[in-house]
């Protein structure tokens, strides 16, 4: 993907020169060209807390002491990008109900209210009970590209197959899987700088599910819908917006990310038949390696905005400015992870900080851990020595989510 | 050998678990249902695995003192 600088903006005063990096997290041209080569590089080059001109100015905290301190110090970093009274008065202005990513943007003490009713539901003891039907499906997706000798892994696995758990989990409709592959490659288009068209794609996403929860809240079923809403929250029953809100922070939190996921790991394996062999010879090990994966290919940055003025790592951060936790430096921080660049099977310390850490800490990561371990096992189990395609290098988009766009991959069938 | 756990500041990453479901139980949540763990023999090792499992640096061992 291409992608266009965006202006520098002028240095706020209180920002000290020294405090200054040039870094567009979204179109630097090292970093779309190969991410993970890019974020070393600048663990090597930048501060460990810097303002770069980019994007409107921000914040980037690349260090691993500096995101888990300030993960957990939640008024200072806050979530709630726009504040909640604000929230109110635009949906107020609304035609209809705008989904709320919730409880992704809101702090603590409410955050839990919305938190607090999903956390059973994707529990480690769920999770488990769903490991045979994603091996299934799984399965299913590797033995149909087996015969072809070659794929890109992103259209032919990594996207299918979140979606249809997820279809699964929900209980959506799988006959209607092309729909929702059509509304995800919506969700994943270039956004447009106009905010109502991010606004129509959630309800665009609604409108496709709408039905479904309407007819599970009359006719319960074993699925998360009807689940949800037997749920309280904040001590009341479940209402439509309620059910709206979820089904749209799991569809934009649960898809796009374990897709990528899947595909920086598989290029990492594509890269190294040794490993392949080393996996394929002792298959008990592609646990350790689905978490070092995670830690040495950290892929997302979520934002935060600064709550009251402050001083952190000695610079001076004012309330409203933005500051985006860097989580792919943090896990490879040299002072955190000896070696960090290594891809090292028997790492002692494994406590990455993929999932980011503090009261947000992934509520997916239960599920996402299972369906990456499962892909590998089964990308491992079914396919022969695979290995990245010459004439198509792996493509890649940067932002808050470093993506993987195509990864295509050759074998002997 | 004693676990101690800051069971409020867990959030739920389960890696303690992922080492020995047995030594560190979990609510239906998937957080940590308890904020003290005596170590039964022979399970020293893994109880300091768990600990250093923990992305949150919560969970903490105390040794016990060497009896003479
Ligand atoms: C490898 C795959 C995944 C990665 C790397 C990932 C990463 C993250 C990160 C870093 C956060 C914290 C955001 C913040 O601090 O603002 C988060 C939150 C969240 N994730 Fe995931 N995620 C993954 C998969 C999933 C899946 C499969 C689901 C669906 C169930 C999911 C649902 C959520 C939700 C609902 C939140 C908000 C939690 C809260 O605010 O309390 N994620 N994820």
């Amino acid at each position: 993907m291409t992608a266009t600088l965006s202006p520098a903006v002028a240095r706020p005063a209180h920002v000290p020169e020294a405090a200054v990096y040039d870094f567009d997290m979204f179109a630097d041209p090292a970093y779309v060209a190969d991410p993970h080569a890019r974020v070393l590089d600048l663990l090597g080059k930048a501060p460990g807390v810097f303002w770069t001109p980019r994007n409107g100015g921000h914040w980037m905290l690349l260090s691993h002491e500096a995101i888990f301190n300030a993960a957990r110090d939640v008024e200072t970093f806050s979530s709630e990008l726009m504040p909640l009274d604000k929230v109110e008065q635009m949906q107020k202005m609304m035609p209809r109900h705008v989904p709320l990513p919730l409880p992704i943007c809101v702090d603590p003490p409410a955050h839990m209210k919305y938190r607090g009713p999903l956390n059973r539901v994707f529990g480690p003891k769920a999770i488990n009970d769903l490991k045979d039907s994603i091996r299934t499906l799984a399965g299913e997706l590797v033995d149909a590209i087996r015969p072809q000798g070659a794929c890109d892994f992103m259209s032919a696995v990594a996207e299918p197959l979140p979606v249809q758990v997820f279809l699964k989990m929900l209980g959506l409709p799988v006959a209607r899987m092309d729909d929702y592959r059509a509304l995800v490659r919506a969700h994943l288009s270039d956004p447009t700088p106009n905010p109502m068209d991010s606004v129509k794609k959630l309800w665009r996403i609604v409108d496709t599910i709408k039905d479904v929860l309407e007819d599970r809240r009359a006719n319960p079923q074993d699925d998360i819908i009807s689940l949800l809403w037997q749920l309280d929250i904040d001590g009341k029953p479940t209402t439509m917006d309620d059910m709206e809100n979820y089904c749209v922070v799991l569809f934009v939190a649960g898809l796009d990310t374990v897709m990528n996921g899947m595909g920086h790991g598989i290029r990492h394996l594509a890269q190294h038949p040794e490993l392949q062999q080393e996996l394929r010879a002792n298959p008990a090990l592609i646990g350790d390696a689905t978490e070092e994966l995670l830690r040495r290919y950290t892929f997302t940055v979520p934002p935060r905005i600064i709550g009251k003025d402050t001083v952190f790592a000695g610079l001076e951060m004012k309330r409203g400015e933005r500051a985006m936790l860097f989580l792919p430096a943090a896990d490879l921080d040299p002072k955190a992870f000896s070696h960090a660049e290594r891809f090292d099977l028997k790492r002692e310390n494994k406590t990455h900080i993929a999932f980011n850490a503090g009261p947000h800490r992934c509520l997916g990561s239960h599920l996402a851990r299972v369906e990456l371990q499962i892909v590998y096992e089964e990308m491992l189990k079914r396919l022969p020595l695979f290995r990245l395609d010459p004439a198509h290098p792996p493509s890649f988009h940067c932002g808050h989510v470093v993506g993987v766009d195509t990864l295509h991959l050759l074998w002997n069938p | 050998m004693k676990i101690r756990i800051d069971k409020p500041a867990c959030v739920g990453n389960a890696r303690c678990a992922a080492v020995s479901a047995e030594l560190f139980p979990l609510d239906d949540d998937g957080y940590i249902a308890v904020s003290e763990i005596a170590v039964p023999p022979g399970m020293e090792q893994l109880a300091r695995r768990g600990a250093r499992a923990c992305p949150e640096r919560i969970i903490v061992i105390e040794e016990d003192v060497a009896k003479s």
